[in-house]
């Protein structure tokens, strides 16, 4: 096992002829919490989407434990131990919230531990016990970030890449999916989000990268970018933050 | 202070909703709620995930229809009747999720929002109507050549208050747009209706602090202009700087109403919606969190055990 | 005709579940793959044909046992499915979406042109090996076949079910069909999933036509068509990828087609099955065993078909084009060549007509050639019957179609997506039926004869010049208005109803006036094409208008690019020109124009000029 979990190395990326990231390198640690700060439209999701395979860069690659994941496609990548809670949530929407969430376990076989780690992710999110026959898409918003959660977890993943996992979340909800992010996190899975509830996601990550229309501008400790006087201006609404 | 204003100057609400009611099956989204909306008054309705208030909008705006209840707006019943009438008398609302006309440009998108406004849209006999509509679009007039023109220009202005951020998009169609750009283009596509009540499920949504502010400007700006505005929002800084009233709903109902101060010390408030931290107080205990961090660190830790 | 004791319709109700069995067969695969990709595959009839002949080989050829037979059949349907699913479809997964259904249209030209070269078109006798003996029960019937019918029908309905509902691949096949992004998040390998399904589907497809071709004792090669059309009806019935509801679906439209029959004859099968389907469309939008009203959810993913940047000619460029189409007479004169060119326009007139209601408002009709037939009937039924002046009864015709077309469509109107396309086929298939048994009206099937030509000043423009100018002249000025239709305010609100009808509705865009507005533009263009027709065919009768015609048009229309005025235009010239130029090798033609079809899409998805 290596130190570095997941690398981007010089990733370029495209959509058509629109170039979204310039020489995007960042690095995420074994069992740390990175975070990715940006603003709207810095090319965050897209970060994501070329992690996961769904965008090819055109230069540069992306390596996941030691192993290069070019060439692979998506399913192949999370099959690697790549879990995923995309942005806005993304549930298969006619499907009950069950099924949607053993859906987030396909790759694996073992019926038993499934069926355990099941019951686990219910103790996490009670309300969808109350809820898991109902059909993914009539859920509220704050309802539907947590199924994706939780599908996201039943894969045992090493890694999760999180696109906003605290959107639409009431402020009781962002505090407790912060603080299970960290839970999950002592247990040694790694991750990797972009969060724009940056003055919380600094609280709880390791480290930080910031960026700005498709380049790395700014990275290191996630505290010292709390401090960062810049941060606090572009991300953290300036005076406001506390 | 407020409240004397009010009593000294008797009018209307712009929207009154009395007892209105929603049910899912089994579940009662919106449970009797009432709730009243003076014009040029911004009120904010928070709540926990799931508390119906997207249903709610639903239910004012026309897209759904309530099992029981009444919706007053400008002193005329609008309970039940469909989105698209709802919309010439003046009513706009954004999409929690989006929905913007993904193929169509951010300036076409803003534009449909004034559709009402059009002259050629407003004959509303039936046969006769769609059928000037139809020569007018292809005869262009020079008084149609203008108001398309005018728009086009006003359109441009409402993009403009969102600064650079959709101005050089213009033209581009909005499904290439980021996810937070999408919903600005929904508010100005609001906008553009020149609505005399705003709807806002979640403006802010996926926008960090900075940008959240920036958002909070702008709403300030509308409100500052006249516009009465009906917020969804959970970022609490925002409704707490924002709103004249802010409606707590759990469970569908009404828990809580008042000046947004009041609301946020409500004991019942704090444990339905803020939870403790949210509030500063370092004390943790309470149902929501009695015995759920145990149980949290138990599931997380059979999840990553391999 | 009446049968008076209760045992006929003993009969008739066993064999209106037989035939039932044998659409279940065929509407749950086309749920399945619906289900899957959202795709209503028109090739599936042609799988249908398919298996019907590999067991035609079987039986009479090889002399097979019969379980053989069955597994033979299976196996090879299977192995088609995943076939068409590899090439067919796979490439075309980032393509709009309407781009595979055009695909599986094409593969259907494809199959069923190489099934008649290779065994004639003449229909063949597939004999049954099962035992003749029937069992009596309360006047009616049942025997081997029925019950076997039954049996597999059933049998394989519910280890469907339980394959969706309860397996892990099931589970993936529906994600996979809700958000592709999202099951390749979860690990599901799309690719698979979709060849599964293909797999499965095809061999009940296949499976089915080999039943009916033992029912009937005949086969032939295009009996795919009806079939396909009839399991799509099933499937819409019970409700649109609901493998239960395609199953009840089938059941009811098979008593309902004989019922039907035993009631007012066989003429009026079809008749029964699309007014049925249009009534319970009316009434139940979702399908009979749908959930009640519901809100569409807002969509939940924000994917966006990544659309193509479309090819936009420049004004200079069109004017040049349309002055060297209009002096082209003057250069080439032979008249084959001028009347093919003529046609060309006029099917033009019809993919102008469609390519404003399916690309720029979304509600893509699959039964546009109603609007002809309409358009063809008034017109020459106006000059014969009525003596109105033909210059005069044509654009009458057009406010005819544009009248009657936005009536019969309009209880489509409150219907989202692929119920659109079934309920407008349905339309169009009545209307083909309506003429054919109103005899008092349209002279039933003998058709109209002796249409007078077009006429100016008392001379007949009959000649090659003005086969190919009238059409032309009419051609150019619709699409000009059209053109001109689109850039103003109201192209923008129909784009907006094709984008998020939902979203429209709350900025007061009335969804029926618009739809019902763009139906009678439509109509009108389309109507003024078919009486053009009449009057240069001078013989019309109910097949002049066929439902293949309406495909044909929906091809150009995506050919061209959806939405895309010049795009319609060169889409008809290219598909009503190309097989002309295969003319030598008739035989062959239609199969060229299949393989050409799909070498099409699959390079240019989005249409020759791209979607606007
Ligand atoms: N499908 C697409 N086609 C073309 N351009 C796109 C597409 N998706 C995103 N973009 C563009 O790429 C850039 C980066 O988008 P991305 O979604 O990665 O931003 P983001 O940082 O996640 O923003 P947000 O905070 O708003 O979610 C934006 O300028 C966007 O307009
Ligand atoms: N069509 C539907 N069918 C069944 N239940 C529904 C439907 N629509 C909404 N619900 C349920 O009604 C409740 C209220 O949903 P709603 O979307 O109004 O919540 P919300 O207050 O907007 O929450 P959030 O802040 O998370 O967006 C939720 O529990 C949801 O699951
Ligand atoms: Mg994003
Ligand atoms: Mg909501």
């Amino acid at each position: 096992m290596t130190d570095v979990l997941l690398r981007l190395d010089r990733v370029n990326s495209f959509y058509g002829p629109v170039q979204v990231h310039f020489d995007l390198s960042l690095e995420v640690p074994c069992g740390q919490i990175v975070c990715l700060l940006g603003g709207n439209a810095s090319g965050k999701s897209t970060t994501m989407k070329v992690i996961l395979g769904l965008l090819k860069p055109r230069s540069g690659q992306v390596v996941f434990d030691g192993q290069p994941l070019t060439g692979l496609n998506t399913p192949q990548i999370v099959r690697r131990g790549i879990g995923s809670v995309p942005e806005s949530r993304r549930l298969f929407g006619t499907m009950t919230v069950r099924e949607n969430v053993l859906m987030g376990a396909y790759t694996r076989s073992d019926a038993k531990s499934v069926a355990e780690d099941y019951e686990g992710v219910l103790d996490l999110f009670p309300k969808l016990r109350e809820r898991h026959a109902q059909q993914a898409g009539t859920l509220s918003g704050g309802e539907q970030q947590m199924v994706a959660m939780a599908r996201a977890l039943m894969g045992r993943p090493r890694l999760i890449v999180m696109d906003e996992p605290t959107m639409g979340l009431s402020p009781l909800h962002v505090d407790r999916v912060l603080e299970m992010i960290q839970t999950i996190n002592r247990q040694g899975v790694s991750i990797f989000m972009v969060e724009q509830n940056a003055s919380l996601a600094l609280q709880i990550a390791h480290r930080g990268y910031v960026l700005q229309t498709g380049r790395i501008v700014l990275s290191g400790p996630a505290a010292d970018l709390a401090r960062d006087p810049q941060i606090r201006d572009a991300y953290l609404g300036g005076a406001q933050a506390a | 202070m407020a409240d004397q204003l009010k009593n000294s100057l008797p009018k209307k609400p712009l929207l009154e909703i009395a007892g209105l009611t929603r049910r899912f099956g089994g579940l009662t989204a919106v449970n009797g709620l009432s709730l009243t909306v003076e014009t040029g008054e911004l009120v904010s309705i928070i709540g926990p995930n799931g508390a119906g208030k997207t249903t709610l909008f639903n239910l004012i705006s026309g897209l759904d229809a309530p099992d029981a209840g009444a919706v007053t707006f400008e002193g005329g019943d609008v309970t039940g009747l469909s989105a698209e009438r709802l919309a010439a008398l003046g009513l706009a609302r954004s999409f929690q999720h989006g929905r913007v006309f993904g193929n169509l440009s951010v300036l076409d998108n803003v534009l449909v929002g004034a559709h009402t406004r059009l002259r050629a849209v407003k004959p509303q006999i039936p046969l006769v109507g769609p059928l000037v509509e139809l020569a007018l679009a292809l005869i262009r007039p020079p008084s149609v050549r203008a108001e398309e023109e005018r728009l086009r220009a006003e359109a441009t202005e409402i993009v403009r208050m969102f600064g650079e951020r959709l101005t050089p998009r213009l033209d581009k169609p909005a499904h290439s747009l980021s996810y937070a750009n999408r919903r600005r283009v929904e508010i100005a596509r609001a906008l553009a209706l020149h609505p005399r009540l705003l709807l806002l499920d979640e403006p802010t949504a996926g926008m960090n602090p900075t940008e959240t502010a920036e958002m909070l400007e702008i709403i300030r700006g509308l409100k500052a202009g006249g516009l009465t505005i009906l917020l969804i929002e959970h970022k609490l800084d925002l409704v707490m700087q924002l709103s004249d009233r802010v409606v707590v709903m759990d469970h569908g109902a009404r828990i809580a109403e008042g000046p947004p101060a009041a609301v946020a010390g409500d004991p019942a408030v704090i444990e339905a919606y803020l939870g403790h931290k949210a509030v500063g107080a370092a004390n943790q205990d309470g149902p929501n969190q009695d015995g759920g961090r145990d149980a949290e660190g138990d599931a997380a830790r059979i999840l990553v055990a391999h | 005709m009446l049968p008076t004791t209760f045992g006929p319709w003993l009969d008739y109700t066993i064999n209106g579940l037989v035939i039932g069995n044998i659409y279940a067969l065929l509407a749950v695969g086309l749920a399945l793959i619906f289900g899957v990709s959202h795709l209503i595959n028109f090739a599936h009839g042609s799988v249908y044909m398919v298996g019907a002949y590999i067991g035609w080989l079987c039986v009479t050829k090889l002399a097979l046992p019969l379980p053989v037979t069955f597994v033979t059949v299976a196996a090879g349907c299977g192995l088609l499915g995943a076939v068409i699913e590899r090439v067919g479809l796979r490439p075309l997964r980032n393509a709009p979406r309407i781009a595979p259904l055009l695909a599986t249209i094409g593969l259907s030209v494809v199959l069923d042109q190489s099934a008649q070269l290779l065994f004639s078109p003449d229909p063949r006798a597939l004999p049954t090996q099962l035992p003749t003996w029937r069992i009596a029960i309360g006047g009616g019937s049942i025997g081997a076949l029925d019950l076997l019918i039954a049996g597999v029908g059933i049998g394989s309905a519910g280890l469907l079910y339980g394959f969706l509902r309860f397996t892990k691949l099931g589970w993936a096949v529906r994600a996979t069909a809700l958000d592709r992004d999202a099951a390749q998040q979860c690990g599901v390998d799309v690719d698979k999933v979709n060849r599964t399904v293909f797999a499965i589907a095809s061999a009940l497809g296949g499976v089915s036509g080999l039943l009916v071709g033992m029912y009937y004792n005949t086969i032939d090669p295009n009996m795919g068509f009806q079939a396909g059309l009839k399991g799509i009806v099933a499937q819409l019935i019970g409700g649109v990828g609901n493998v239960p509801g395609a199953i009840a679906g089938s059941l009811l439209l098979g008593l309902i087609e004989s019922y039907g029959i035993a009631l007012f004859g066989t003429s009026y099968r079809n008749l029964f099955a699309f007014v049925a389907l249009i009534l319970i469309l009316v009434l139940r939008p979702n399908g009979l065993f749908a959930r009640a009203r519901r809100l569409p959810p807002e969509p939940l993913t924000g994917t966006f078909i990544a659309p193509s940047r479309p090819l936009v000619l420049p004004k200079w460029a069109v004017w040049t084009l349309a002055a060297l189409a209009l002096a082209l007479p003057l250069v080439v004169q032979q008249p084959y060549l001028l009347q093919t060119l003529g046609n060309a326009w006029l099917y033009a007139l019809l993919a102008l007509s469609l390519t404003l209601v399916a690309g720029t408002v979304g509600q893509v009709s699959l039964g546009h050639a109603g609007l002809l037939a309409i358009g063809a009937y008034a017109s020459s039924l106006l000059a014969l019957d009525a003596g109105v002046p033909v210059l005069l009864a044509v654009p009458l015709a057009g406010l005819v179609a544009a009248a009657l077309g936005t009536a019969l469509v309009y209880p489509a109107f409150r219907l989202r997506g692929h119920y659109v396309s079934i309920a407008t086929l349905a339309v169009g298939e009545i209307v083909t039926l309506v003429i054919l048994n109103w005899e008092s009206l349209t002279r039933g099937p003998i058709g109209v004869t002796g249409i007078p030509p077009l006429s100016v000043a008392g001379k007949p423009l009959v000649s090659g010049q003005w086969v190919y100018w009238v059409p032309l002249i009419v051609l150019l000025a619709f699409a000009a208005l059209q053109s001109r239709l689109l850039n103003s305010h109201l192209g923008r609100t129909l784009r907006a109803i094709r984008e998020d009808d939902v979203a429209a509705r709350s900025y007061g865009v009335d969804l029926n006036r618009y739809k019902g507005l763009a139906f009678a533009v439509a109509g009108f263009i389309a109507g003024v094409g078919g009486a053009l027709m009449a009057h240069f065919y001078s013989y019309i009768n109910h097949e002049t208008f066929p439902a293949p015609v309406s495909m044909l048009a929906l091809t150009m229309v995506i050919l061209g690019g959806l939405g895309n005025v010049a795009g319609a235009v060169l889409g008809a010239a290219v598909l009503v020109g190309l097989p002309e130029l295969f003319r030598a090798a008739a035989e062959y033609r239609m199969l060229i124009y299949g393989v050409v079809l799909l070498l099409l899409i699959r390079f240019r998805p989005q249409g020759l000029l791209g979607t606007v």
